[in-house]
């Protein structure tokens, strides 16, 4: 997949940053950041300008969806896509009205993580090849 | 957990007791007293229904001796009175009752009374009326405690269970994870030894997360926590999605899955995940339980009212007299996986929770001619 661009890696788990990051670099080229937490959450964005951001949901300091909240204040635009484990229903509806793209669950196969990760990037390539820019809907 | 134990009552022991007389005769307040305080009982006294029912409130007795016969309110007037203002928690009343009003016995015991005194009293027999009643009222207060301190240990199993599934999940998906990266020569070609190694880790994480994914959705369940999401979906389609993932690990074993659907396209109203948990856990006991190299058959029908789906075993099925083990918690029966397989005796437990928490259900069979057939059924979408 012809994707270069960079992303930023947010989970208080070195180990799901590192498995989340192998998983991307199987099937893309990307520039990867990584954060520990909301705040360097926060503080990496700026500094980095990422084209995407995966964010954990369940974190010291500032958690998932405070750091949504953020991170749509500072860009309304911002492409952000949650990692969660076990699917909780209304944090899902709420990562979605906070407006993040989706979410992946971290304790699925490593196949389907990868999957849903090649999708979401795909429909990140297809838009930015789009010749409107418009949000695309989930 | 807190709180102390509560101890089993076994001692006939009255002392300490707080028994309430309520009579209009002085005379036999006096005897029923002299009675009950050689066994150290404590007692009060009250000349009046009415005046009984205020006594209580007070004095919060163990056992309540009624007359029956009183100015004011009856006995048995008295009586429905302190059950309907204390309700369950209303000690047991003894009426005290004249040899010739053993008519009045019955009316008095659906007033809410426990028994009956007959006058003049026999201090022996009176004591061991007494006796019964409040141990009966004993053993039930105890029983209650019981059960409810079990509730609440069940409760605090399940938290704990859910919590400690819960946050062992991620780190072991990522140990499975970071393992097929090593084992795929991702960040290097490995050796055969490394490789084996790798192999174990792995092996090891991932019956490790299906043990903590099996116990997780036991936690749930019994919680009474099991929320179903249904959308209307095609079990057919599921099916199919599940056997073509089950044809992976199956074909390690050079068991294949033969699938058949005949039920395309059914609409069902059904929570996908959940669904496909019980087919995956069908599917993969069917292959754990087969020797290597069989064929598995997986069909879907439609029947009256719902869709079903039949999954075929060349297993030993189901041995005699076990049957009662296969869906329950742990109920592992004596047949083994046949190639090592690990196995919880959760699984069908699971399944059965899901299938009915859908109005559906579940069943096992064995086959005349050997293996054996589960069947999942779900009725149509409303």
């Amino acid at each position: 997949m012809n994707f270069t661009g960079k992303i930023l890696l947010v989970d208080d788990e070195a180990h799901i940053r590192k498995f989340v990051g192998l998983v991307l670099k199987s099937f893309c080229y990307p520039t990867i950041v990584e954060a520990g937490d909301g705040l360097a959450a926060l503080e990496a964005f700026g500094r980095e300008k990422p084209d995407l951001v995966l964010l954990d949901v369940n974190m010291p300091n500032l958690d998932g969806l405070q750091t949504l909240a953020r991170l749509r204040q500072l860009d309304p635009e911002v492409n952000v896509v949650m990692l969660t484990s076990l699917t909780n229903r209304q944090t899902v509806e709420e990562c979605v009205r906070l407006g993040a793209l989706g979410y992946i669950r971290k304790d699925t196969p490593r196949e389907e993580i990868s999957a849903q990760l090649q999708r979401i990037i795909q429909e990140f390539l297809d838009a930015d090849a789009a010749p409107e820019t418009g949000a695309t809907p989930p | 957990m807190s709180g102390p134990e509560p101890n089993l009552p076994t001692e006939l022991n009255l002392k300490g007791s707080k028994i309430l007389l309520v009579d209009d005769d002085r005379l036999n307040i006096r005897i029923l007293t002299g009675i009950l305080s050689t066994q150290g009982v404590t007692v009060a006294a009250a000349a009046s229904g009415e005046a009984g029912i205020e006594e209580y409130a007070r004095f919060r007795p163990d056992l309540v001796l009624l007359d029956v016969m009183m100015p004011g309110i009856n006995g048995f007037e008295a009586c429905r009175r302190l059950k309907q203002i204390h309700g369950e928690a209303c000690a047991p009343v003894i009426f005290i009752t004249a040899k010739n009003e053993s008519d009045d016995i019955v009316d008095g015991l659906e007033a809410g009374g426990v028994d009956y005194l007959p006058k003049p009293f026999h201090p022996k027999e009176a004591l061991a009326r007494i006796r019964i009643h409040l141990q009966n009222r004993r053993f039930l207060e105890y029983q209650k405690s019981l059960v409810e301190q079990l509730s609440l240990a069940n409760a605090a199993k399940n938290r704990f269970l859910g919590m400690a599934a819960h946050d062992l999940r991620n780190p072991l998906a990522s140990v499975r994870g970071l393992a097929e990266f090593l084992r795929d020569g991702t960040v290097g070609a490995l050796a055969p030894d490394q490789l084996d190694l790798v192999n174990h880790i792995h092996d090891a994480s991932q019956s490790m997360l299906t043990l903590v994914n099996e116990l997780l959705d036991l936690a749930v369940i019994e919680s009474g926590k099991l929320r179903l999401e249904p959308v209307e979906a095609s079990l057919g389609q599921l099916a199919a999605k599940s056997v073509g993932l089950a044809g992976m690990y199956a074909a390690k074993k050079g068991t294949t899955l033969v699938f058949t659907d005949n039920a395309n396209p059914d609409r069902t109203m059904l929570d996908v995940d959940k669904i496909r948990q019980v087919i995956d856990n069908l599917l993969s006991n069917a292959v754990k339980f087969s020797p290597p190299n069989s064929t598995i058959r997986i069909h879907t029908q439609l029947s009256p009212g719902g869709v079903a789906v039949w999954v075929r075993d060349t297993g030993p099925g189901i041995p005699d007299g076990e049957r009662h083990k296969l869906f329950k918690d742990f109920g592992q029966t004596s047949v083994k996986p046949t190639a090592g397989e690990r196995s919880t005796g959760l699984g069908l437990a699971i399944c059965k929770n899901i299938i009915e928490a859908h109005h559906g259900s579940i069943s096992a069979d064995n086959e005349p001619d050997g293996g054996c057939t589960f069947k999942i059924t779900l009725p149509f979408a409303q």
